[in-house]
């Protein structure tokens, strides 16, 4: 076999001409294409702030910046404020994410110091499989388990106990209906744990084997190695973790909406009915007659889009770090 | 193998000898360091020539630059000349899918693709040529003859490239460059991620392909590029130190730096 | 020698109670979501019956079955992927080859990462004001385009990723035959990348088959079977929702099945996606 007979002919060197045109063209097509793709993920969020901007300017117009700070919601006067909603989706979030963040940081602590070896990937999956379940689901077992179970049991016996004790008895005054804020923020802080176990579990792994072994050489426990080295390492990722766990608990619709009661008013007693901003969109959207209703539900939707957005933003941010650092 | 290359040299050693590639003022640059100062050299036709020298030298980069492969990345720019058959490759014309039909390349670690071993070969053939199934599998079996793997995988032609072993897997990566009819083949240390026995197998095929190809190989191993190479360049520092002849190299350098390097006191 | 000794003891003491707590942290988080799918099987299961797949939604108080929600869901969510997925998969491939050391791609990837995890009700609402005002009516269409803004994140987010793992060699060595990019993205890439990007689109249906949100005030709902993709169309969680929420025992067992049904597509659907990509980590 010598190189003159495996030589290239000139013919054979003219078609490879042409297919290197046609490649060249078909190239820069499939560039084009995934170049717009990637445009397009710009546009679709760029899309849905000015969508909800659109949609709710006759609201914002109409009612100014009192949109905020008004609790009235009367669809009748068409008078319409967003602070109920703001307030019953702050508050829910807020005792959703302080009940799950230390039961989560509990659990990864227990996956990444305490579990049997064997266990350890059976529940690690499990739990990250729970976060793939769909909200409604949540929902569904809040309306019909839970809040009953609430409204016989614990809440008669929490009234009970705060009855003397000014304060906490109008936090947690009667009466017990089952649903409200409160079944609304363990619900939410049950759908948000396997979120923050699994990120908080992750980020614990990024912490380096020798880190933890030099601790433990120098006679620390568990707990001390745990609270000084794992924790500290990886402060900026667990709060990621936490934001993108609020992020999730204040756009949170489903889970919500059945459990809360949707009431427009702003009540001292965690046991009231309230309503969030999504569980108010969700409720409502379809039975709003009248552009000024619709309006303000697409102007509660630009809220939260605009909480939510700050929110993820700062988590992705820290996640971001911790990644780098990881990366390094 | 001593025996091998001094007969090599007789033959080699004439002074008019065809150039299939010269690097004329070549400087490379990543982003602001820069990476080669000012290379000059002359790969004469159908012959081995080895690029040796401490790692960071630049001798990679410098393979790197005779097929343009460093395009793919951002900030790394080359300036000069390097002329394949008397022209500009380096030139804003030239086409790179042409160019790299032309330069083949085979690189450190195995890159079988995550398809069949014979399809990891019909792979580059079917992009420029439109050749019938029979055709195509005389080429198949031509080009895994001629990176001495035939024997071995005849029977599991269907089967993925990544079930062989380290060794046949660098030599299906033979076959698949020489597959597509190159006319220089580029090795960037083509042996160091294999055992000693596939080594060997390698140098072998090195050998016999520089019949046909003009091969250039980047080595760490000194007494790799003694067995089979033609030439030496031997680089330090992104500079071009000292090219000649291999024997000239290893037994009486110009160059103190050299002297060193091949004797061991650095690198 | 005494007072070391307490501190020591003092410090194990501290070790065990924080330790007891890990553990019943543990206990409660998976006691608690052990509750709720026991409660779903429990209720869900005692409704299933060959009619929840045979016979459509019926009138309140009536005995019926799901069929039409389950075939809107099915249309939907696939409508929903064959619209989203080839665009995720093209920008998460513009992110990890042609543009992965541009400045678009870091801003992209930001953004994304915003969208993956932005409020799925936000989305419908999007939708509302893009397709459904202007339409002036309700239609399965708006609420595939809705389930498909929610695959898009994903299977870019996985895509990107997957083709990240991809070793730049396997990249170079194509390049080097000659291959022009796009082919060495789709025959190279693509395909060493293939189980990590399948995964990314099960988990992408995974998430759009459970969601209700979007689709309230998209597809809204229908009693009736209807396959008009211009028209309203029923799906499992919007009945849910609906039947969950009246009084009627007979739409509240539709309830728990449709929500066992989701629950066990959805887990099926994670566990598969999850062994593909085990597989190839093992490799």
């Amino acid at each position: 076999m010598s190189a003159v007979s495996e030589a290239v002919t000139t013919s054979a060197m003219r078609t490879r001409e042409a297919t290197v045109r046609r490649f060249a063209l078909t190239d820069t097509i499939f560039r084009s294409a995934t170049r717009l793709s990637a445009i397009l993920v710009l546009v679709l969020l760029g899309g849905v702030a000015i969508s909800l901007f659109a949609g709710s300017w006759q609201a914002l117009s109409k009612f100014g910046f009192s949109f905020l700070t008004t609790e009235a919601w009367n669809p009748v006067t068409e008078n319409f404020g967003a602070l109920a909603p703001i307030y019953g989706t702050l508050v829910t979030s807020a005792i959703a994410i302080l009940i799950a963040v230390p039961i989560g940081i509990g659990i990864a602590v227990f996956l990444t110091e305490l579990c049997p070896r064997p266990l350890r990937r059976p529940i690690g999956i499990a739990v990250e499989l729970l976060a793939g379940i769909p909200s409604i689901i949540y929902g569904i077992w809040g309306l019909f388990v839970f809040a009953p179970f609430l409204q016989t049991t614990i809440q008669p016996f929490i009234i009970w106990v705060f009855k003397g004790i000014p304060g906490l008895n109008s936090l947690f005054a009667g009466p017990p209906y089952g649903i409200g804020l409160l079944t609304s923020s363990l619900i939410l802080a049950i759908m948000v744990l396997p979120f923050i176990t699994s990120i908080t579990k992750d980020v614990f792994d990024t912490v380096p084997a020798v880190l933890k072994e030099s601790a433990y050489g120098i006679g620390c426990t568990t707990w001390e190695v745990t609270r000084r080295v794992v924790i500290p390492y990886t402060r900026v990722g667990i709060m990621g973790g936490v934001m993108l766990g609020l992020g999730r608990a204040l756009g949170e619709t489903m889970a919500v909406t059945f459990v809360i009661g949707n009431a427009h008013r702003i009540s001292a007693s965690l046991f009231a009915p309230g309503t969030t901003i999504s569980a108010t969109i969700a409720n409502e959207f379809t039975e709003a007659d009248g552009e000024l209703y619709t309006s303000s539900l697409v102007a509660l939707g630009l809220i939260l889009f605009i909480i939510t957005f700050i929110i993820l933003a700062i988590a992705r941010y820290m996640l971001l770090r911790i990644d780098r650092r990881a990366g390094a | 193998m001593k025996p091998m290359l001094s007969t090599d040299l007789n033959v080699a050693d004439t002074t008019v000898e065809k150039a299939k590639i010269e690097v004329k003022n070549l400087n490379f640059y990543y982003g602001q360091s820069k990476a080669l100062k000012d290379i000059n050299l002359s790969l004469p036709e159908r012959s081995v020539t080895a690029f040796i020298g401490p790692s960071g030298c630049g001798k990679s980069t410098l393979l790197r630059v005779l097929n343009r492969i460093y395009e793919l990345y951002p900030k790394q720019s080359a300036e000069g000349e390097v002329l394949l058959d008397g022209k500009n490759i380096l030139d804003r014309s030239q086409d790179l899918n042409l160019l790299r039909t032309k330069i083949g390349m085979v690189f450190q670690k195995p890159t079988p693709f995550p398809m069949s071993i014979y399809e990891n070969i019909a792979f580059g053939v079917r992009l420029y040529e439109k050749i019938s199934k029979a055709e195509m599998d005389s080429r198949v079996e031509s080009a895994l003859k001629r990176a001495a793997l035939w024997n071995e995988v005849k029977d599991k032609l269907n089967a993925s490239g990544q079930s062989l072993s380290g060794g046949q897997q660098q030599r299906l990566c033979i076959a698949r460059t020489v597959a597509v009819k190159p006319e220089v083949i580029l090795l960037d240390e083509p042996a160091s991620a294999l055992d000693p026995l596939s080594t060997a197998k390698i140098e072998e095929l090195i050998d016999e392909l520089q019949a046909d190809y003009t091969i250039v190989i980047v080595t760490h191993n000194m007494q790799q590029a003694a067995r089979v190479s033609r030439q030496t360049a031997f680089m330090y520092l992104g500079e071009l130190v000292e090219f000649d002849r291999t024997e000239k190299i290893f037994t009486s350098p110009r160059e103190k730096r050299t002297q060193d390097y091949i004797t061991g006191r650095f690198g | 020698m005494s007072t070391a000794l307490s501190l020591h003891q003092s410090r194990k003491r501290k070790n065990g109670v924080m330790m007891a707590l890990c553990v019943v942290a543990a206990g409660i988080g998976l006691a608690w979501l052990a509750l709720i799918l026991g409660a779903l099987i429990y209720k869900g299961l005692s409704g299933v019956s060959l009619a929840v797949f045979t016979q459509m939604t019926p009138p309140p108080g009536d005995a019926g079955g799901l069929l039409n929600a389950i075939y809107g869901s099915i249309v939907m969510t696939i409508i929903g992927i064959v619209v989203g997925t080839p665009i995720g998969v093209l920008a998460g491939t513009y992110m990890a080859e042609y543009g992965r050391f541009s400045r678009l791609t870091t801003i992209v990837r930001f953004i994304n990462d915003i969208l993956l995890s932005a409020p799925s009700i936000i989305v419908g609402l999007f939708v509302y004001e893009l397709l459904v005002r202007p339409m002036g009516h309700f239609s399965a269409i708006a609420g595939a385009v809705a389930l498909s803004i929610l695959v898009i994140p994903v299977v870019v987010r996985t895509t990107e990723d997957m083709l990240n793992l991809v070793p730049n060699a396997l990249r170079e060595a194509g390049t080097a035959i000659g291959a022009p990019r796009w082919v060495v993205i789709r025959s190279v890439a693509y395909r060493a990348a293939m189980s990590g990007i399948v995964t990314g689109i099960l988990l992408a249906i995974a998430r759009i088959s459970g969601e209700t949100a979007p689709l309230l005030f998209t597809a809204l709902n229908n009693q009736f079977w209807s396959s008009n993709l211009n028209a309203p169309m029923a799906s499992l969680p919007v009945t849910i929702f609906q039947f969950a929420l009246s009084p009627y025992e007979e739409w509240q067992q539709l309830a728990w099945t449709g929500a066992l049904i989701i629950t066990l597509t959805v887990l099926g659907l994670s566990i598969i996606a999850r062994s593909l990509t085990g597989r190839r980590e093992d490799r």
